[in-house]
């Protein structure tokens, strides 16, 4: 258990930037989720702490010590493939056996450990296996139980449960959570997965284009996004957001108008979550629209409208009366609408309006 | 394809194979075949497939002690050249196939350019260095000049199998603390096996079977390996047939046991199983 600092951390290659300025503190036994796009340098950032790439400039620190010198085995972490990164001519026991075994400990003691970290990944009937005899969910355990085997200091994973099954992969989520808690390892985990995030992080920090977005907990994240970008990329489906001129008071673009807050700028981005908005009877909303497909998603319906090019996505009750081609009114709520600056993208908190928390 | 017309054209290939199999192993046949033939019979005319009288005595003239001595001398000769080759080779081969370098592509076509040149434009230069480092009539001489011949293409054949062990793997160990070293022997040398393996074969083959420089630089009959050796039966006043195919024999004999009993190591796929699937 350990706490682990990022300070400054640049990765370049030749002039290309990968991982800019990142700065993050995670606590002792802490899970953080690192969320962003394809390419936005979360596995890069990962590969820096576990030493697997050199920094460009900046440090690292694992509880006190900067290990930007240390190679990986001397950092005292594990970490998760996303490909798991088994040895295909070992078994199941000598993989998860194998970095007590380059540590020196004695058979006995290895066997005895690997036995019980087997148990806890649920694989113990399945040892005397390869890797290429397990399944998709089998080998994702093997991965982890050769990470948890000696008891490290810090857990990394790079998109684990990628390579699974929608389903598997909740259970998965569930298992990896679960162990994480009960072993109080500090954690950093990478993915592109939203829901994925939402679900295990303690803290979530968002990346794009190399850069942290934005750190907090994923609740937090969610109700006050600190900028277009993270706004739309958490939740599902994701906020709408519209575009939008200011003047006369009035924020307006070639579907509707809505009064403005005191002192907007004059480009302002509007946005607004799918189960924040409502769709009324024609007339009875901030604009008509016509319904563009109506789905049932079970406990709930989404129901889509064209304003513009743009679709727009409203959850509504599952009784909802609305079918395709429907006139449909969409009302805006006021207390939960978010703005961003309509050139910067960065979140404006208004005196009035704005999201009441 | 109808399932008719799909029959049709594998009993097509399968005579086609069979064809391809009798031509290419009738020599290898005449061969044995030679070789339990009295010397009566080894050019009689009708040639006979199958020995009339089939007899051992062609084996037991051809065992003399010199047929042994050049048998050793080969063994030395292979096996010092495989011994340096294969770690040497090995470790280049590594190293080419983990970092970028800018002369590597010069070197990997000058790999293959080399093979272009046959050994009788090289062997004068040759000649010439083993005398003067004194080295002729010596295994050295040989273990020398066989290596020049093998590490280039050892290296090369082996980079192509290092390359296809994932890096993950080597990433995986050095987080499990192994030293780059130790990822090496523990995991990159156990999955790239197969092409270790058959680079030694190639190795051996290329050193058992090699004539021009074994015949140019070494003169006394204790330093001839086996295919110089087989020269004996070919006089000035005819050729021992029947002995001549008898040590043929047993020359093959080792090179068919080494690809009988490793020819399952050729079977790649070892790393099946390393990433998803
Ligand atoms: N060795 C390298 N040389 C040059 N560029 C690289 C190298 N490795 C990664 N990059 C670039 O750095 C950027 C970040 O890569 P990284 O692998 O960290 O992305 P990621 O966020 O993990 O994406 P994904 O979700 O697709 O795995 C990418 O644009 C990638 O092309
Ligand atoms: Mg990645």
């Amino acid at each position: 258990m350990t706490s682990v600092a990022l300070d400054r951390v640049v990765k370049k290659w030749g002039h290309f930037v990968g991982v800019n300025d990142v700065s993050l503190e995670i606590a002792d036994g802490e899970f953080l989720v690192l969320l962003g796009p394809s390419g936005c340098g979360k596995s890069t950032t990962m590969r820096m702490v576990a030493g697997l790439e050199e920094l460009t400039s900046g440090e690292i620190r694992i509880g006190d010590r900067v290990v930007n010198d240390l190679a990986p085995g001397e950092r005292d972490l594990a970490m998760v493939f996303q490909n798991y990164g088994l040895y295909p001519h070992m078994t199941i026991a000598q993989n998860i056996g194998y970095p007590l075994k380059v540590a020196g400990v004695p058979r006995q003691e290895r066997m005895k450990r690997v036995q019980a970290a087997a148990d806890r990944v649920e694989l113990s009937e399945y040892l005397e296996r390869r890797p290429h005899a397990l399944s998709g969910g089998q080998r994702q355990r093997v991965a982890l139980g050769r990470a948890i085997v000696r008891t490290p200091q810090l857990f990394l994973m790079d998109e684990p449960l990628s390579n699974l099954d929608a389903k598997l992969r909740v259970s998965m989520r569930a298992q990896i959570k679960h162990l994480q808690k009960e072993l109080n390892t500090t954690t950093i985990y990478v993915t592109h997965d939203q829901v994925e995030a939402m679900t295990l992080a303690d803290r979530v920090a968002v990346m794009a284009k190399g850069e942290i977005q934005q750190i907090g907990a994923p609740l937090d994240i969610y109700n006050r996004p600190a900028n277009a970008f993270v706004a739309s990329f958490l939740g599902s489906p994701s906020m709408n957001l519209f575009e939008m001129q200011v003047s006369d008071g009035e924020l307006r673009n070639p579907s509707f108008r809505l009064r403005a807050p005191d002192n907007a700028p004059s480009a302002l981005t509007i946005g607004q979550r799918p189960e924040d908005m409502a769709a009324v009877a024609p007339g009875e909303g901030d604009f008509d629209s016509e319904v563009y497909t109506a789905e049932l998603l079970g406990d709930t319906a989404l129901i889509t409208v064209r304003i513009g090019h743009d679709l727009v996505s409203i959850k509504a009750p599952k009784d909802t009366g609305f079918r395709m081609g429907d006139r449909v009114g969409i009302r805006f709520d006021r207390d939960t609408l978010h703005y961003f600056d309509g050139v910067t993208g960065t979140r404006i908190e208004f005196e009035t309006g704005g999201y009441a928390a | 394809m109808t399932r008719h017309a799909k029959r049709l054209r594998i009993a097509g290939l399968s005579v086609l194979q069979i064809v391809v199999a009798a031509l290419v192993l009738l020599p290898f046949f005449w061969m044995l075949s030679v070789s339990f033939k009295p010397a009566t019979e080894a050019f009689a005319i009708p040639a006979e497939l199958w020995p009339r009288n089939p007899t051992l005595e062609n084996y037991v003239l051809a065992l003399r002690p010199e047929f042994r001595r050049y048998f050793l001398n080969s063994m030395i000769v292979s096996g010092a050249t495989l011994a340096i080759t294969i770690p040497l080779g090995l470790l280049a081969a590594y190293s080419l196939s983990r970092f970028q370098y800018r002369i590597l592509s010069v070197f990997l076509a000058m790999v293959v350019l080399a093979q272009f040149f046959p050994a009788g434009a090289m062997i004068i230069p040759i000649y010439k260095i083993v005398r003067s480092a004194g080295l002729l009539d010596t295994y050295a001489s040989l273990i020398i000049a066989y290596i020049t011949v093998t590490l280039p293409v050892a290296i090369w054949m082996m980079r192509g199998f290092l390359m296809r062990v994932p890096r993950t793997l080597e990433e995986a160990a050095a987080i499990d603390g192994a030293s780059p070293l130790r990822a090496f022997v523990d995991i990159v040398i156990p999955l790239a096996r197969p092409g270790i393996v058959a680079t030694s074969v190639f190795v051996l083959i290329v050193t058992w079977q090699e004539f021009l420089f074994a015949l140019s630089f070494t003169s006394s009959k204790e330093m001839r390996t086996l295919p110089v050796g087989m020269n004996d039966y070919i006089g000035q006043y005819g050729v021992r047939y029947g002995e001549l195919m008898a040590s043929s024999v047993m020359i093959s004999v080792p090179v068919i046991a080494v690809f009988f009993f490793l020819q399952r190591q050729f079977v790649a796929g070892l790393t099946a199983g390393a990433v998803k699937g």
